[in-house]
């Protein structure tokens, strides 16, 4: 693998993450990481929009007129979104029900204007959807660890599983009631920024 | 790249035609499957509340309908109590109340206590006749905290007994109001005395812990407001404005 | 003390640079300045803004604070006497003669929350300090004693050492340490608490040991839990002295306005208190309460219209708001720093704590709330105020 292709799969999951660097995508990460569950099917649907939108804005990268450039990108993308979302009521619906609101809402996730206006209007279809890829990895991880911890702590659960009996079921655990909370996602993103500036002083905005 | 108005126009035009195309053939084709999971959700919610279904166990369609064919959906008079032989069981009488000819303003002792403001002229019901699990099962919403909670309750057939109450929709504070979904509180319904011979609302959500066990439920800790709000709404659905004609008939049906 | 201090010079070369123990100097520093008054003076960015050091600062709002805390360990364990019939006989002879017997009681209660809080959070204060090489802060010792005297007698110790890691990593740590945090680090903890374990902090509180025969209602809800359900001071069972005094069930440090009171003036008489800020909470609370019982006519229910109609010499007296107000408050690094910023900021920390408990029945306690959210709007005020000054003084000079 090359430099090039290396720093388009790498760089998105730590030093140009998303979320914790570009502070994007922020309104879906606090809405649907109560449960590990929702945080991985919403992971799923960013990534079913954001490779397949910046694979088809790359195909058409030279067809489009600089004019309406913004609204046919938004045209694509807010279409996979419908789709992705039918999808998942089709067939996971039980999830769909909790975080439907919050998939419709990709269409104006900045991640995936921002790929396809940053990206793949640049670059042809093969490294677009690889750019797609790890934006949706560095997004999903990072959602997927705030699931973890807030299901955890806030329910004493992982993926619906118990693993820490809560007090309320007769065990020993008392549920920490702020995990359930939307500003606790605040405090891990702001936990994992904190963690990965300290790893990667690079990462700090010059002062 | 320049490109000429008329590419333009056309290449938006094709674009939005293509994309429009796949969204609708989409929806047509997934339409089904969503309507059919969106029922099956509502009726495993009936199971749960009848004490058929555990909470958490996932029935295939075919179970759910199985177990649907002993339980008769009804649409009841909410003035008379009778069953209303050709009603239209899809209707949600939340919606319906509020149009002027499916519902009247409700009492102002209930509207103020429960924010539900139009009662239905028609309302739903569940007859199951599931060996062991024979229970009415009544719609009831109205208003905790932050939001409106939407659930069920249900009592046996000589409506005198709570068999058990499910909340499937509510916003309330997590630990706190939110408890209204703890297992261990909703499994002190089961048993408690629904209604006198008189119709009488005997079942009562009490601030603190219940002392009349028979009759008494405990108040959530430290959520007044979602505990009176669903006391608010047994009154309101129990009582003479809700379902009591209904339950009254199915007394004297007995 | 000759001895303590040749020992304390004897290990020092070991911390000092170049020593074994080089990393573990603030740990060092610490014990000495704790126990000594330093040469040098302390340097850098520091958040005081006039020649008198942190350290006095410090001591004196410690000093400020000990009628709360006395007070904090006889009402404890006076409340637990009242609800213990086994302590019928000395309640009968009246607090006078039996305030041993509860401050020996309320001591039980209150010192293992108090010692928690300090070996937790002089743990984490002691890691940071290490790490990144800066003096373990006197602050630490207000906010050790501030968040032990916010918490309900009966919460479990373990809850005691997640706020009070909660407050100094968040609320303090994680800007900078002392002098560059946003948040008041002991509030910070007790509002986490309130939000993560809500039940042990807003619903029953009250009952260090399980009393055999207690009184009814001695675990119901506290004064502003029960106002929310029919918001009538009459039903209450104490009476408006009660609650200034401080003889009723709460949280233990902020049940006695009067301790508050001497609290305040000591502050005030040194100066390390703002007045200011005091003042205009007060000031805010009352024109608050006095536009909501102007509004109280529009509650939907008897119970909202009698709480909205709560008189403001109520809402002075309940709750934490003296306590809030006089310690809390007035916190020099989370508060306005200009004296119209601190008006601006006390007014609205008063007048927010009405409204939070009045209108919103989920949070029963507003002042905590007000003054987190005023702590962060703090900064703002001072910059709006720097600047209309710059301009005003512009103006005069005709530059503009």
């Amino acid at each position: 693998m090359n430099k090039a292709t290396k720093k388009i799969l790498v760089d998105p999951l730590h030093v140009q993450n998303p979320i914790t660097l570009q502070v994007l995508g922020i309104c879906s990460a606090l809405a649907v990481t109560t449960k590990v569950e929702t945080a991985l099917v919403m992971s799923a649907a960013l990534t079913f929009v954001l490779v397949l939108s910046n694979v088809s804005i790359s195909l058409l990268r030279n067809k489009i007129p600089g004019s309406v450039r913004i609204i046919a990108q938004l045209s694509i993308i807010a279409s996979l979104v419908v789709v992705a979302d039918q999808l998942l009521q089709a067939f996971l619906f039980d999830v769909a029900k909790e975080i439907s609101v919050f998939v419709t809402l990709i269409i104006t996730n900045c991640i995936v204007m921002g790929r396809a206006e940053a990206f793949a209007m640049q670059n042809p279809p093969g490294k677009s959807a690889l750019d797609g890829l790890s934006n949706s990895l560095g997004y999903s991880w990072v959602l997927i660890a705030v699931g973890l911890f807030r299901e955890l702590l806030g329910s004493g659960k992982i993926l619906g599983y118990t693993v820490l009996e809560s007090s309320t079921e007769g065990g020993w655990y008392v549920s920490n009631g702020l995990m359930v909370l939307s500003p606790s996602a605040f405090f891990l993103i702001g936990l994992i920024i904190w963690v990965q500036r300290a790893l990667s002083p690079e990462m700090n905005e010059e002062s | 790249m320049e490109f000429s108005n008329k590419y333009i126009f056309s290449f938006a035009l094709l674009l939005c035609l293509i994309c429009s195309l796949a969204v609708s053939f989409v929806h047509v084709s997934m339409r089904d499957m969503q309507v059919a999971n969106a029922e099956a959700d509502q009726k495993s919610q009936v199971l749960q509340v009848a004490g058929i279904l555990e909470p958490g166990v996932k029935l295939t369609g075919e179970e759910i309908a199985a177990y649907f064919e002993e339980i008769d959906e009804l649409v009841v008079s909410r003035e008379t109590g009778a069953v209303i032989e050709d009603g239209d069981f899809a209707q949600d009488p939340r919606s319906v109340a509020k149009t002027p000819e499916g519902g009247v303003d409700a009492p102002e002792v209930h509207s103020k206590a429960t924010g539900v403001r139009r009662l239905a002229n028609e309302l739903r019901a569940f007859n199951v006749r599931v060996e062991d699990h024979e229970c009415l099962v009544l719609e009831i919403y109205g208003n905790g905290l932050w939001s409106t909670l939407l659930g069920y309750i249900a009592l046996s057939p000589d409506t005198k007994e709570v068999r058990g109450i499910t909340y499937y929709a509510h916003k309330e504070t997590p630990g706190l109001g939110g408890e209204v979904d703890n297992p261990k509180w909703k499994a002190q319904w089961k048993g408690k005395r629904a209604l006198d011979d008189d119709g009488e609302v005997l079942v009562e959500v009490v601030k603190g812990p219940a002392m009349d066990l028979e009759r008494e439920i405990d108040g959530l800790s430290g959520a007044t407001i979602t505990s009176r709000g669903v006391d608010s709404m047994l009154k309101l659905w129990l009582g003479d404005d809700g379902y009591g004609p209904f339950l009254k008939a199915q007394r004297g049906a007995l | 003390m000759a001895p303590l201090r040749r020992l304390l010079d004897k290990v020092a070369p070991l911390f000092e640079e170049g020593g074994k123990w080089e990393k573990l100097y603030p740990l060092y520093e610490a014990a000495d300045s704790f126990l000594y008054t330093p040469g040098k003076k302390t340097d850098g960015a520091v958040h005081v803004r006039d020649g008198m050091d942190i350290k006095r600062l410090m001591v004196t709002v410690v000093i400020a604070l000990l009628p709360c805390t006395i007070w904090a360990m006889i009402n404890t364990g006076w409340q637990q006497m009242v609800a213990d019939t086994a302590h019928a006989e000395a309640v009968s002879l009246g607090l006078k003669s039996s305030w041993m017997t509860a401050l020996g009681l309320g001591a039980w209660a209150f010192l293992p929350v108090y010692a928690v809080t300090i070996a937790v959070g002089g743990m984490l204060e002691g890691v940071f300090a290490t790490v990144r090489k800066h003096e373990i802060n006197e602050g630490f010792l207000v906010t050790s004693l501030l968040f032990p005297l916010t918490l309900p007698p009966d919460i479990p110790l373990w809850m005691v050492g997640v706020g009070i890691a909660f407050g100094v990593v968040i609320g303090k740590e994680v800007f900078g340490g002392t002098g560059m945090n946003v948040l008041n680090p002991a509030l910070t903890g007790r509002i986490f608490l309130f939000f993560a374990y809500p039940s042990y902090l807003s619903g029953s509180v009250w009952r260090i040991l399980p009393a055999e025969g207690a009184v009814d209602g001695m675990t119901g809800a506290t004064a502003l839990g029960d106002l929310v359900g029919h918001g009538d001071v009459s039903q209450l069972g104490y009476s408006w002295a009660d609650y200034f005094y401080g003889l009723v069930p709460g949280s233990m440090g902020e049940t006695s306005v009067l301790c508050c009171l001497l609290g305040a003036a000591f502050l005030i008489f040194t100066k390390v208190g703002s007045w200011r800020i005091m003042l205009s909470s007060v000031l805010g609370m009352v024109g608050m309460t006095l536009l909501l019982n102007a509004l109280s006519g529009s509650g939907s229910t008897p119970a909202i219209q009698g709480y909205l109609a709560m008189g403001p010499e109520w809402h002075f007296v309940l709750g934490s708001f003296a306590f809030g107000t006089v310690f809390m408050a007035t916190d020099p690094v989370s508060a306005a720093q200009t004296d119209t910023g601190r008006w601006i900021y006390g007014a609205l920390i008063g007048a927010l704590t009405p409204l939070v408990r009045v209108i919103n029945p989920a949070y029963p306690e507003g002042v905590m709330l007000a003054i987190i959210f005023m702590n962060v709007f703090a900064p703002t005020i001072d910059y709006y105020v720097v600047k209309s000054n710059i301009k005003r003084r512009e103006v005069r000079l005709g530059v503009q």
